[in-house]
């Protein structure tokens, strides 16, 4: 007998007891009565009289049994099931809305969870810190550090209770015998990584310290689970089988845990190759009891010493102003974080201000609803329910809807959090980002809770009002009255509320649209527009890097015959991945200056007709050319770099010599440059920053040969794509095509966050705006099928329909107008905030407050018009006849 | 019943039918109507029961455990519900009835100091 069918069989049983006991109780009082001289019939009254209401004793009586508030529930849930039922309609609509905005908060809390909060699989996630170095005024930076600053902070530091490091392959060439070959992600991890992790394998085993040799290849690696279920299908077998990474074999003897990639989030790490002795990002575990603080303390002093140490007596205040700061790593490394933070961080928000704008909509919408139920509640009241059973039955009802909503925002959710990993995964391929969302217990908690919370709090102000309207004189009301001043008021605010949230909303959508648009638009220094960048690599052709001059002039000559393309050329690097300051300096002739005040320029390596290819201006002198190789040393500068060292002057013809530090750079030779042209400066995207010093190279004249080709085209680059690879196809066989993309695309890519944010809140304003109008229409359709008779009465004395439908319209008004102020308050407030999270987001003029607020007009237009219509169409007769 | 009668009888005070229905059973089972009739005739018809509350409370000392219900026959043959006072409600009432002897003492001291002002 299930849990179910035993609770009522009791009920019946107890119920037909009581039944008994309760006319034996009348019975007897009857008697009574008729032993005191009344009649049969009467004195039956008056014992029934005097006994009360039958129903409701017994109802009191069965709640005296504790489980009744189970039952009680569930009678809610079926009447409000009920409810739901009758009005498809409104239940259609709340679903909807809910739908929209609860999944709206479960995307973007997925992600955010992911990246921002999830934890690693790792033992005790909490103590494991990561180690970032920042220059001041630039941003953190990864940290690579070289050996001998491992084994000085692992053999001094007095912090850690351990300390572990490994560097990141992103394009790791890897293949199993007979196929060909994919790009993984390989990691190269110390000895003592998997056990300072605290990690397991699936099967065989993890590398430690002992499969490191002291010098060479370890030929052994462990592979990802996800790996081995592709490639092995999970077949036991695959230990000891051989691939190729990088071309060289190596032998798996092992399997990771399934749940674990790697140390970065949104980067799968697919094979974990042991090495030591070379460059490493550390990831140490904080000794119990240390903070953060006293450990980035301890770090800065190490740090200090080892640079005094490798620099004796030098006095690289570059070096010495650097910061180690210490950061959690317990949810991965804290790349993608600082790169999505606080794009999240917004959006985050501005779901939030959805959700209650949802909350609005839903209480306006199920207000107005329950001022039409109110003779319902009459009714349940006079029969013996409690307020308190009204109260639960409104909030059961929204609780309900809020539920439905749920399930249906969680189906969008699932699609639109594949959107939004797209829109994230479309970066750059060296910092290619791929965000996977994995159900979790929280993720399942935060969604029930706002399920619950969103029904609760929408479901507040009609259960409120059902509590104060219920007893009260309803039933003799006829419904013409209306209500208090004060729910009528109230029901306004509700709407005028919702214009205000749909006005931030609908700016901010403006405001981060414009801002994209800028960034698009913004002039880099360069065209972005027709340029197509293809780039090979030679490494297993057989190729010896200082041979590929030739060929590759050869092929530069190829490739500009091809029909459509107007120039082409190679470089090391594009503006766009930046080509890196590094610890060097220039010294030019005439110019002197302290060490504080050395500029530190990126050095770009170029052929000849790039400047023409990425359309970046020469403003004086000439491009390099082929005839410089063997020639005087030649360099051209950017106007940054002149304006530092040559200003107001003319540096064309003046020399410059690179001086690398701290330690000598292989092609770092005292000989000086003279500089033969002045380049048009190139930007970062980060508005207010300084362009880019750069000194360019010609990479032909310096045999220090690049493989990234870009091609100038006269029609669309992408086009262009197929012939490109076919004529290096055909003139380099041995040389593969690794990646073809065009140059805007790469902008693109690198304002991803800001897509994020534009594309989403483009959604997001258009739904907030939609929501408030649909709220406008509800509150209307509802006021005027309740002023109907008062309508009537008026157009019976008189006024014409322009009168009438100035009346609605009227209403209309005076909400947007409340709402359009309330909003342009809550715009001017979140000023500062999106402002704090956007970097270089343009102070907010009145424009998209202006748009944001026509838009919301538009829409309330469009809301109140039906209403509107229906009230000129109200027939004073029949109006006045009815009730 | 008329508007004076009305005022002459109390209403019994929250919690104290539970112990009044207590008391009751301790002269030895019986039904509702008896219960009902029991202690209005006891308080000279001060008291009312209202009807409509007996049968919650019966429930609840129920389900405390501290009466219990078995089927009988009634005086005039008839088939009807017999509470009874159990151990663990003998024990209550025992409390219960001390807990409102003090509670009784200590109303009557506020409400009526002058006697007590009046004693040596």
């Amino acid at each position: 007998m299930s849990l179910w069918d035993r609770l009522f069989r009791r009920r019946k049983l107890m119920m037909d007891d009581l039944d008994q006991d309760i006319r034996d109780f009348i019975e007897r009082e009857t008697q009574d009565n008729i032993g005191r001289g009344m009649p049969p019939d009467k004195a039956r009254y008056a014992a029934l009289r005097r006994f009360g209401n039958v129903a409701r004793v017994k109802e009191e009586t069965w709640e005296v049994w504790s489980f009744v508030w189970l039952e009680q529930l569930w009678q809610d849930v079926r009447y409000g099931l009920r409810q739901l039922r009758r009005n498809p309609g409104f239940t259609a609509v709340g679903v909807l809305t809910l739908a929209l905005v609860i999944g709206a908060n479960t995307a973007i809390f997925s992600l955010f969870y992911t990246v921002m909060l999830q934890k690693l699989p790792v033992a005790h996630p909490e103590q494991l810190v990561e180690f970032l170095y920042k220059d001041p005024g630039q941003p953190r930076s990864d940290g690579y550090r070289r050996w001998d600053e491992y084994e000085n902070i692992r053999d001094h530091n007095h912090v850690f209770s351990a300390l572990t490091g490994m560097t990141f392959d992103n394009l790791a060439r890897v293949r199993i015998e007979g196929s060909d070959p994919e790009t993984l992600i390989l990691e190269n991890v110390l000895g003592n990584y998997f056990e300072v992790l605290g990690l397991k394998p699936a099967i065989g085993r993890l590398t430690t310290s002992e499969d490191v040799p002291a010098s060479g290849d370890a030929g052994v690696v462990v592979v990802s689970w996800d790996y081995w279920n592709r490639w092995f299908h999970r077949d036991p077998a695959v230990l000891g089988k051989r691939i190729y990474v990088n071309g060289n074999p190596e032998s798996i003897v092992g399997v990771a845990p399934p749940a674990y990639t790697g140390p970065r989030v949104g980067n799968r790490t697919d094979v974990w190759e042991p090495y030591q002795r070379d460059a490493v990002r550390m990831l140490a575990r904080l000794e119990p009891g240390v903070t953060r603080g006293q450990a980035e303390a301890e770090m800065n002093v190490l740090y200090q010493s080892w640079v005094d140490q490798n620099n004796p007596g030098h006095k690289n205040t570059r070096l010495r102003q650097r910061k180690v700061e210490v950061e959690p790593a317990g949810a991965g490394l804290a790349r993608v974080r600082d790169l999505y933070g606080k794009s999240l961080v917004l959006l985050m928000a501005v779901v939030g201000f959805l959700l209650l704008l949802g909350c609005f909509n839903m209480a306006s919408m199920l207000l107005a609803r329950s001022a039409g139920r109110q003779r319902e509640m009459a009714v349940r009241v006079a029969v013996g329910a409690s307020r308190g059973r009204l109260v639960t039955q409104m909030l059961t009802e929204s609780v309900l809807l809020s539920g439905a909503g749920t399930l249906v925002g969680v189906m969008l959710a699932y699609f639109g959090t594949g959107v939004l990993v797209r829109i994230m995964a479309s970066t750059q391929a060296h910092q290619h980002v791929e965000i996977q969302v994995k159900p979790d217990l929280n993720l399942l908690l935060f969604t029930a809770g706002i399920a619950v919370v969103t029904g609760l709090l929408f479901g507040v102000a009609p259960a409120w009002y059902a509590f104060r309207s219920a007893p009260g004189p309803m039933m003799r009301r006829t419904g013409a009255a209306g209500d208090t001043w004060f729910w009528r008021w109230f029901g306004r605010s509700l709407v005028a509320a919702q214009v205000a949230l749909s006005i931030f909303l609908v700016t901010g959508t403006a405001v981060f649209l414009s801002h994209l648009v800028r960034m698009r638009n913004f002039d880099l220094g360069f065209r972005s527009d027709h340029v197509l960048q293809v780039t090979i690599d030679p490494s297993g052709s057989g190729y010896k890097r200082e041979q590929l001059a030739v060929p590759y002039q050869q092929l530069l000559a190829r490739l500009e015959t091809i029909p459509g393309v107007r120039s082409v050329s190679i470089s090391g690097c594009t503006p766009i991945q930046g080509c890196g300051s590094g610890a060097r300096h220039l010294i030019a002739e005439g110019h002197v200056e302290a060490p504080e005040q050395r500029q530190f320029p990126a050095i770009s390596f170029v052929s000849p007709g790039y400047f023409e290819t990425l359309g970046i201006p020469l403003m004086a002198g000439r491009d390099f050319s082929l005839r410089d190789v063997g020639q005087q040393r030649v360099a051209i500068i950017s106007a940054a770099v002149a304006r530092h060292f040559f200003p107001g002057q003319n540096p064309i013809g003046r020399h410059i010599t690179v001086v690398y530090d701290p330690e000598p750079y292989p092609f770092g030779d005292d000989r000086p440059y003279e500089i033969i042209a002045l380049a048009g400066d190139v930007k970062p995207f980060e508005l207010h920053d300084p362009p880019y010093p750069i000194v360019y190279f010609n990479m032909f004249q310096e045999n220090h040969i690049f493989d990234q080709f870009e091609l100038r085209t006269s029609t669309d680059p992408e086009a262009m794509a197929g012939t490109a690879r076919r004529v290096i196809g055909d003139f380099l066989k041995t040389v593969p095509v690794t990646r073809v993309k065009t140059l805007s695309e790469q902008v693109d890519s690198d304002i991803v966050p800001e897509r994020l944010v534009a594309a989403l809140s483009e959604f997001f304003g258009a739904l907030g705006a939609a929501l408030a109008g649909i709220g406008l229409y509800g509150l209307l359709a509802y006021s005027v099928a309740r002023r109907t008779k008062e309508i009537g009465v008026r157009m019976a004395l008189g006024a014409t329909t322009s009168d009438i439908s100035r009346l609605v319209l009227g209403d209309a008004a005076g909400m947007l107008c409340a709402g359009f102020v309330v909003g342009a308050c809550l715009v001017f407030w979140g000023r500062p905030l999106a402002a704090s999270l956007v970097l270089d987001l343009k102070p907010v003029s009145a424009g998209p407050l202006a748009l944001a607020g026509i838009a919301i007009a538009a829409v309330a237009l469009v809301a109140s018009y039906v209403p509107a219509r229906r009230a000129t169409r109200v027939d004073p007769m029949v109006a006045l006849r009815c009730e | 019943m008329s508007t004076k009668e009305q005022q002459e009888r109390t209403e019994l005070l929250q919690g104290t039918l539970d112990l009044l229905i207590l008391r009751t059973l301790l002269l030895g089972p019986a039904h509702g109507h008896a219960i009902a009739k029991t202690i209005e005739f006891r308080s000279d018809d001060v008291l009312q029961v209202e009807q409509g509350s007996l049968y919650p409370a019966l429930h609840r000392l129920i389900k405390r455990g501290w009466i219990s219900v078995q089927e009988g026959t009634s005086e005039n043959n008839r088939r009807a519900k017999f509470y009874r006072l159990t151990a663990q409600g003998r024990r209550q009432l025992d409390i219960e009835t001390s807990k409102w002897g003090k509670l009784a003492g200590a109303i009557a001291r506020i409400l009526m100091p002058a006697e007590q002002e009046g004693k040596p």
